[in-house]
C-alpha cells in the first residue's frame, strides 16, 4: 500500500500530455491586476532559484533592464521571508557590474540584449524577460500575457548554461507544452 | 454392549451426545466469534493506522507536487501535480486550497464510494496538510480516505469466519462422538450391570474399572451396593431353604415327612421310573415303649429306628416317617442287587440289634415290613400305599397269629 507512494517522486518528472500554455495565471480584472500577477509570478520564480554560495532568502537584487510591458514597476511579490530591491539600470551598467542577482529584460535594441545574454553566460544571474513570447531570444524565463492570462515559459537551453539552480517542479510548469 | 432400551428411556428426552454436541457447539462458537472479532478488529485498526499514514503521505505528496502550481497560482499544474495520486488506492477525494481557503483544483475518485456510510464512520473527516515556501502557508491540501480496502478487509474476514465457523462445526461433531465415546461408552457398561441386575437377577455381575475416576467412584459404590444385595439375595435363598426344610421334613428323627414323601413319590411316577420297591415299615407295639420307658425312649427308638433305615439308603433312595411310628423307604432293588423281599429281611435285621435307651436299659425293636413293587403291585400313589400297606398289616396279623 505503501510501496506505490515511494514511486511518485520518481514519476514527478515524467512527460505530461498537457497541451496548454506553459504556466498560467488567471489575472484579477482589478486595474493593476497584471502588475500584482508579474509580481507575484516573478517571487515565485526568485523564491525556486538557488544562486551558488548564498543562503537562502539573502536579500536579492533584481535591475530592470529596458523598458517593461506587462508592467511599469516590476517588483517580485516574494511569499514568506526574503525580500528583493529592485534597481533600473541601462545595459552598459548592468556589464559594468551592478551586482544583479537578477536581469529583467523589458523592451531594448536587440543588439544590447544580445550583449546582454552573451554576457550573463556561466554567470550566477537569472533572466527574465517579458518581451520574448516564443522564449527563444535567450533568456532563461519569459511572462507571456494573453488576455486575462498571464503564463511563463522556460528556455532550459540558457538556465542549462546558467549557474543558478532551478527547481525542477518550476522548469517542468515552464517547459509543459510551451512554446520552446 | 448397548442395553436395548427399556420403555422408560424412550421418548423425547435428549441423549447426553446431543447435550454435548450442544455444549461443544456453543463453546467453540463463543471461542471463533471471540478471535474471530479480536483479529477482525485488531486488523481494521491496524489497517486504519496504515490508511491513515497511507494519507499522510499523500498529503505530503502533494503538498511537493503541487507547491510550485500554489506559488505561481496555476490550476493546470496544480493538476498534473496531483495526478500520480490519483493512482493510489485508498485516496476518494483531493482538495488544493490556496492561502485565501479559494479551490484551486480537485480530484474525485471515478471510482465511486462502495459503501459511504462505512468511508463515513472510518474518515470522518479529511486530511489536512498546509503547504509552506518560505516559512509562510502557501495552501492547504484536503485527502479524503476510501474505505475500500478496508470494506474489501472486512469482506475477507467475514468469509474466513464463516469458514472457520463450517470447520469449527464439523470439528465440534467429531470432537462430541469422540467424547460421547468415552464417557457414554463407560456409562453404558454401568447401565447394563444395573439392567442385568434388574432384569435377571446377575448379582455376581460387577462393574469393571472404567478409567475414569468420578465413574469409577460410581461403578464402586454400585458394585458395593450388588454386595451388599447379593449378601441379602444369599441370606434370603439359605432362610428360604431352611424354612422348606422344615416344612418337609420330621424334626425329631430329621427324616422327611409325609407331605415329601407324596412329592417324591408322585415325582418318581411322573418321571417314568420303571421299577422300583416301596417298604412300608411299622414298629411294633411301639405304645408299650412310651408306657413303659416313657416319652424319652420312645423318642429314642424312634430317632435310632430311622438311623438304621438310614444307613441302608444308597443314592437315589429315599426314605419318610410318614406317622407316629411308621416309616416308608422307596428303593431300587437293583441298586441293592436283592429282591425287595430280602431287602426288608436285611432292615429287619439291621433293626433288631437292641437299642440303649436313656436310662440305660437296652430294647430290642421289632418291625412288621410290607414291601410293593411298581409297576406290578399299582402304578399311582394310592394303589402302591395301600398294597404295601396291606402287606405289612398281612407280616403283622402273621406275627401275631405265631
Amino acid at each position: 500500500m505503501l510501496i506505490p507512494l515511494l514511486l511518485i517522486g520518481s514519476s514527478m518528472t515524467a512527460p505530461q500530455l498537457a497541451m496548454q500554455a506553459a504556466a498560467q495565471t488567471v489575472v484579477d480584472d482589478s486595474p493593476g491586476g497584471m502588475a500584482l500577477a508579474v509580481n507575484r509570478m516573478l517571487g515565485g520564480i526568485v523564491t525556486y532559484a538557488t544562486w551558488p554560495n548564498e543562503a537562502p532568502g539573502a536579500p536579492r537584487t533584481m535591475c530592470v533592464i529596458g523598458t517593461p510591458r506587462l508592467t511599469e514597476r516590476p517588483a517580485p511579490d516574494l511569499p514568506g521571508r526574503g525580500s528583493v530591491s529592485v534597481r533600473r539600470i541601462s545595459a552598459a551598467a548592468a556589464i559594468g557590474g551592478a551586482g544583479c542577482h537578477m536581469l529583467y529584460l523589458g523592451q531594448m535594441p536587440v543588439a544590447d540584449r544580445q550583449r546582454l545574454i552573451g554576457w550573463v553566460h556561466g554567470k550566477a544571474i537569472l533572466t527574465v524577460t517579458d518581451d520574448d513570447s516564443n522564449c527563444n531570444l535567450g533568456a532563461m524565463f519569459c511572462l507571456n500575457a494573453q488576455g486575462q492570462r498571464l503564463s511563463f515559459s522556460v528556455n532550459l537551453d540558457s538556465i542549462g548554461r546558467g549557474s543558478v539552480r532551478v527547481d525542477p517542479r518550476v522548469l517542468k510548469i515552464g517547459s509543459d507544452g510551451g512554446p520552446r | 454392549m448397548t442395553p436395548s432400551p427399556a420403555p422408560e428411556r424412550s421418548g423425547a428426552r435428549t441423549t447426553l451426545q446431543k447435550l454435548l454436541s450442544r455444549f461443544h457447539f456453543g463453546v467453540t462458537l463463543l471461542a471463533v466469534a471471540l478471535s474471530g472479532i479480536t483479529i477482525l478488529l485488531a486488523g481494521i485498526t491496524t489497517l486504519r493506522g496504515y490508511a491513515d499514514r497511507n494519507m499522510e503521505l499523500a498529503a505530503q505528496v502533494a503538498a511537493y507536487g503541487v507547491e510550485p502550481a500554489l506559488v505561481f497560482n496555476d490550476p493546470q499544474a496544480a493538476r498534473e501535480g496531483l495526478q500520480p495520486l490519483t493512482r493510489i488506492p485508498g485516496i476518494a477525494r483531493l482538495r488544493v486550497l490556496d492561502d485565501k481557503g479559494r479551490l484551486l483544483t480537485e480530484w474525485v475518485s471515478p471510482h465511486g464510494d462502495a459503501m459511504p456510510m462505512l468511508t463515513g464512520f472510518f474518515f470522518p473527516r479529511p486530511f489536512a496538510t498546509t503547504v509552506q515556501r518560505n516559512g509562510s502557508v502557501i495552501g492547504t491540501i484536503e485527502v479524503w480516505g476510501d474505505s475500500s480496502t478496508l470494506t474489501h478487509y472486512v469482506r475477507l474476514g467475514l468469509l474466513a469466519g464463516l469458514a472457520c465457523l463450517l470447520i469449527t462445526a464439523i470439528g465440534t461433531v467429531i470432537l462430541a462422538r469422540r467424547f460421547e465415546y468415552e464417557l457414554v461408552k463407560p456409562l453404558g457398561e454401568i447401565a447394563t450391570v444395573a439392567h442385568d441386575v434388574r432384569l435377571h437377577r446377575r448379582f455376581d455381575k460387577r462393574v469393571q474399572g472404567l478409567g475414569i475416576a468420578e465413574l469409577d467412584r460410581l461403578g464402586g459404590d454400585i458394585n458395593a451396593l450388588l454386595d451388599e444385595l447379593q449378601g441379602w439375595q444369599g441370606h434370603m435363598e439359605s432362610e428360604k431353604a431352611l424354612l422348606a426344610h422344615r416344612a418337609s421334613h420330621d424334626p425329631l428323627t430329621a427324616l422327611p415327612n409325609r407331605a415329601a414323601f407324596d412329592e417324591a413319590l408322585a415325582a418318581r411316577l411322573a418321571a417314568g421310573a420303571a421299577r422300583f420297591a416301596l417298604l412300608f415299615i411299622d414298629a411294633d407295639n411301639f405304645k408299650a415303649v412310651n408306657d413303659g420307658f416313657g416319652h424319652a425312649a420312645g423318642d429314642a427308638v424312634l430317632v435310632a429306628l430311622s438311623q438304621r433305615i438310614k444307613a441302608l439308603l444308597h443314592p437315589g433312595d429315599f426314605a419318610a416317617r410318614i406317622g407316629g411310628d411308621e416309616f416308608v423307604m422307596i428303593v431300587d432293588p437293583a441298586g441293592h442287587d436283592a429282591q425287595p423281599d430280602s431287602l426288608a429281611e436285611r432292615l429287619r435285621a439291621a433293626i433288631a440289634d437292641p437299642i440303649t435307651l436313656p436310662g440305660g436299659d437296652s430294647y430290642r425293636l421289632s418291625v412288621s415290613i410290607g414291601v410293593a413293587v411298581h409297576p406290578a403291585d399299582g402304578t399311582d400313589p394310592t394303589a402302591l400305599l395301600t398294597a404295601a400297606d396291606a402287606a405289612m398289616y398281612a407280616d403283622k396279623l402273621g406275627k401275631l397269629s405265631k
